[in-house]
């Protein structure tokens, strides 16, 4: 008799000792480390998680956060379109809910800024002491179905992208992208950076919103599907995109608005390699939220971080959110700064990741390996490693250097636990002064806290444990 | 997607296909359109991203579905072929195309070699492994044996402190699908001719074991290779497996396995008594086993010898008794030679023992002739003390000889050399060293110091059985054949000692 019909194949776990008597052809040593992180309960609960019925619900929920094919329609002030925006003084921000005492100095900056640019205050010192006594509401982007990098800070009177998925006539927002140096986002609001607002409102959102009701709506999955095949990533590198979004817009805009209006609108977008980043993001967001709340779900719907804490939030939880202390990220420094420097991890631009593009799609992008090693084949080995934490390929976001296979999307957080790979996340280094701006970029880790707490609660909700 | 069709004129049908929002290359769809095209009764195909200026080239080469109704955002498939079917497979193809490379897997350029961290890893990468080898930390095994088991997987656990409910619900989970999980806390296996964890190189042969003791299965095993009749599977349990909590459940799932085996014609089960619950269970399973005319040795240690009327199936109370039981009933003659001419010991009787089963053996053996005796199985945790164990790592053993050596008392000295996988590559060499120093301690202090042993090993054994034999043998260990052949050296020159105390 033979136990193994077709010939023994070992796993071994642990000590090669335990094989030495196998055939080393016959056995594969595991590099096998501690699941969910050391914390041998989470492991436990996580197997148990680990069913069809998980299953099930991932293969449904990645199938529909696949599926949305988000359009740009309209740039709309975000009094307008921005769900409870307009609902007396409010204030968005980045990353998780956070009390304005516990802000980080970036985010204190640009909600001074977005107070000065809504004329609610004179100067900063009045702009604080209304934020301080709280008639000034703020509350996530996230909370209002939008989202904005670094600061995230988002006014009633600014132009958003508006993004609408037509299956189902649901809708995403992102602020505008004012470009780098002086800027709100990175917490600065001197005369410089409010007329480049007011100019954003005044000029540039209106003539926007023109073109594309002329041009008529941008599918977004395929602009950034073009940009993956052209050097871009979706978070870190956007030049691609921009470039195309321009290149459509262009000619609409010369001929709608025969003014230096348009040229200065034809420079700023020339002039703002990230431009399309925004855009990216709202797709992102629109997609993920397709999943929100879809039950036993372990689709992580949202990762961001306030400059305080990392956020994270899972398909099966609905809008709970995990969140965890966040530190800096590791990367590169512009001249004359440093680790001391550089603001705890800040933004909403990780929903770029959550979706499977940024850090996940870092093959796509040769010439920003210097943030994960130098070459591409670190790039690829990145974007290798994001595989084994996400639930599949994405169909519409084909990576060159992969064979042309989509870029791995949906992270699970059963296989993040399991394999222990952290999402990778390409990332904008703040200033931690305000008004200072970006001083570097680089790489984070989701941290495992969050993954951790959010697989108690999901067991806890399935009554397991 | 939408799709459509229609017929045209010419005998040929075109059909369509719209990928709505879905962006590639044109050079990529230019080579899914040059393999579809190769298909049987498919004249041609075109696939483009809808743009005004591709929507002309189609119009220009009569591929221009009438009436489509894409954007330049959508992709397009469109086939011109002999009927509907063979346009409807071939648009079938052409989307396939486009995920295809995503499936195949020689395209992901893995390198060879690359390293797997989990077993979940293991099972997808196409290796169809069959069986986990679980040693981690007893905190994570059941997670590990779990994730193997719900991957089709037969599990090895040498891990230790693992809860007895979670193996009494790995077992049952493991049961279900007729999967073996040997262990935890298994040491020994030999699995279709392979070893696993410490186990001896023993002929292939018809007695087909399932046992839940390490050293027990070792001495069983090594005893039926000495007979020629050689084992067929030796099936580890985990010495909790007879437990009134676990209730034999993998006992009964191995016992399937050699029932339903050709090649095994006797089976033997080696453990300590199982809990009186368990035991007659077991019992009526062995017996009707053995009416199946497969005879059946119950080596439960420390039992009394019975032979098979009435039940059917013969008990024996020793490892050596088992062997020869079961060598007897595969048609094996196994003849153990005790060493002759003892001379009288004197003293106190010590065992060293670095396998815990034959150390059991002994104490029964010499509870039974009355002899006082004090036995240290030195693989418990209690001797380890985080060290590894000392079929590993022997330098434990040599210290307590040492140190034995110093008793005013102590007599004589019982010890076991276990061979095989897993075990020291020299295990004899540190205990003739021990044993020589030891000596030259006692006789300094006017004392004689014996030193009996056996070596649990076959010819095969990497560590080769005569050379580990002569080693003791140089350093003036008298070496038995067998632990039980040892102690009864030690028996018949104690009893000798006394009986000349009488006169």
């Amino acid at each position: 008799m033979s136990i193994f019909n077709e010939g023994l194949q070992v796993v071994n776990v642990g000590l090669p000792l335990i094989v030495e008597g196998v055939p080393s052809g016959q056995v594969t040593q595991l590099d096998w480390r501690p699941p969910a992180f050391g914390d041998a309960e989470v492991a436990r609960l996580a197997l148990a998680l680990d069913s069809p019925e998980t299953d099930e619900a991932n293969a449904n929920a990645i199938g529909i956060v696949q599926r949305v094919r988000p359009q740009l329609t309209r740039v709309r002030p975000a009094s307008e379109v921005v769900p409870g925006i307009a609902d007396g003084r409010m204030l968005l921000h980045a990353g998780p809910p956070i009390e304005w005492e516990r802000m980080c100095g970036p985010m204190r900056g640009a909600l001074i800024g977005a107070t000065l640019f809504e004329n609610w205050a004179e100067t900063p010192e009045e702009a604080e002491s209304l934020l301080d006594s709280g008639q000034i509401k703020v509350e996530p982007c996230h909370h209002h179905g939008a989202v904005g990098p670094m600061a995230g800070v988002l006014a009633p009177s600014m132009p958003v992208f508006v993004v609408t998925d037509p299956s189902d006539g649901r809708f995403a927002f992102a602020s505008l992208n004012e470009g780098l140096g002086k800027v709100l986002r990175f917490g600065a609001y001197d005369e410089e950076v409010i007329s480049r607002l007011v100019w954003m409102r005044d000029i540039l959102g209106p003539i926007l919103d023109r073109t594309l009701q002329s041009f008529g709506s941008i599918d977004i999955t395929s602009l950034i599907g073009q940009a993956l095949s052209m050097g871009d990533e979706g978070h870190n590198r956007n030049v691609a995109a921009t470039s195309l979004l321009t290149r459509r817009l262009a000619p609409t805009i010369a001929a709608l608005e025969p003014s230096s209006d348009a040229i200065a609108v034809l420079n700023f977008l020339a002039g703002n390699d990230h431009f399309a980043l925004n855009i990216s993001m709202a797709s992102a967001k629109l997609s993920m939220d397709a999943a929100l709340g879809i039950d036993k779900s372990t689709l992580v719907t949202a990762m961001a971080r306030n400059g305080v804490e990392f956020g994270l939030r899972v398909a099966g939880t609905g809008e709970q959110w995990f969140t965890t202390a966040v530190g800096p990220a590791d990367g590169l420094f512009f001249p004359g700064y440093g680790p001391e420097d550089a603001n705890p991890d800040l933004g909403d631009s990780a929903i770029t990741e959550t979706m499977g593009l940024g850090g996940f799609a870092m093959a796509a992008s040769p010439a920003i390996t210097q943030f994960v090693g130098g070459t591409p084949s670190d790039a690829i080995a990145a974007t290798r490693s994001m595989r084994r934490i996400t639930l599949g390929p994405h169909p519409a976001y084909p990576l060159p250097p992969m064979n042309f296979t989509g870029s791995p999307s949906g992270i699970d957080v059963l296989k993040v636990l399991d394999t222990g790979v952290l999402p990778l996340i390409n990332t904008g280094i703040a200033h931690k002064t305000a008004g200072i701006g970006q001083i570097g970029a680089g790489i984070v880790t989701a941290p495992p806290e969050v993954f951790l707490s959010a697989a108690r609660a999901l067991a806890k909700a399935r009554g397991i444990g | 997607m939408t799709a459509g069709s229609e017929s045209t004129g010419n005998d040929t049908v075109l059909s369509s296909r719209i990928l709505q929002h879905f962006y590639r290359d044109s050079v990529a769809l230019m080579a899914i359109a040059s393999v579809t095209e190769k298909e049987e009764g498919v004249v041609r195909v075109g696939a483009v991203m809808a743009t005004p200026a591709n929507l002309t080239i189609l119009a220009d080469s009569q591929m221009l579905p009438e009436g489509l109704d894409a954007t330049p955002d959508d992709l397009v498939f469109v086939v011109r072929a002999e009927d509907e079917e063979t346009a409807a497979k071939a648009l079938d193809l052409a989307e396939a195309g486009l995920t295809a490379v995503q499936d195949g897997k020689a395209l992901e350029d893995e390198k060879p070699g690359t390293i797997r961290e989990t077993v979940v890893d293991a099972a997808r990468d196409g290796l169809t492994p069959n069986l986990a080898t679980v040693s981690i930390a007893g905190t994570y095994a059941p997670i590990v044996v779990e994730q193997s088991l719900r991957n089709g997987m037969h599990v090895f656990c040498f891990s230790d402190n693992v809860s007895i409910e979670d193996e009494v619900r790995l077992k049952t989970l493991a049961a279900r699908d007729q999967l073996l999980v040997m262990g935890p806390d298994c040491g020994t296996a030999i699995l279709d001719g392979i070893p696993l964890g410490f186990a001896n190189v023993v002929s292939q042969g018809s007695v087909g074991m399932v046992a839940a003791s390490g050293t027990g299965a070792q001495e069983v095993s090594r005893l039926l290779d000495l007979a020629g009749a050689g084992v067929s599977q030796l099936i580890g349990v985990g010495g909790r497996d007879l437990s009134e909590k676990v209730g034999g459940i993998m006992t009964g799932v191995a016992l399937d396995f050699l029932e339903a085996d050709d090649e095994t014609t006797v089976i033997a089960v080696v453990s300590k008594p199982p809990s009186p619950a368990v035991a007659e269970k077991l019992l009526d399973r062995l017996g009707r086993i053995a009416a199946t005319g497969k005879p059946v040795v119950a080596c439960f240690l420390g039992l009394d010898d019975k032979d098979a009327e009435g039940t059917g199936v013969v008990v024996r109370g020793t490892l050596e008794g088992g062997a020869i039981a079961a060598a007897r009933l595969a048609g094996h003659k196994l003849d153990i030679t005790d060493i002759s001419g003892s001379e009288p010991i004197r003293g106190k009787v010590l065992g060293l023992y670095t396998g815990g089963t034959l150390a059991s053996e002994a104490k029964i053996l010499l509870k039974r002739a009355g002899i006082d005796h004090e036995i240290l199985d030195l693989g418990d945790d209690q001797y380890t003390a985080g060290r590894p164990h000392p079929m590993i790592e022997p330098q434990i053993r040599a210290e307590r000889i040492m140190e034995a050596s110093a008793e005013p008392g102590l007599g004589v000295i019982l010890l076991d050399v276990v061979l095989g996988h897993g075990a020291n590559s020299d295990p004899s060499t540190p205990v003739a060293q021990a044993v020589m120093k030891a000596r030259e301690a006692a006789r300094a202090e006017g004392r004689e110091l014996r030193f009996v042993a056996s070596v649990c090993g076959t010819k095969r054994d990497p560590q080769g059985l005569e050379r580990q034999r002569s080693i003791l043998k140089d350093a003036g260990i008298i070496v038995a054949e067998t632990n039980a052949s040892a102690v009864r050296y030690v028996v018949a020159a104690t009893g000798a000692a006394a009986a000349e105390g009488e006169k």
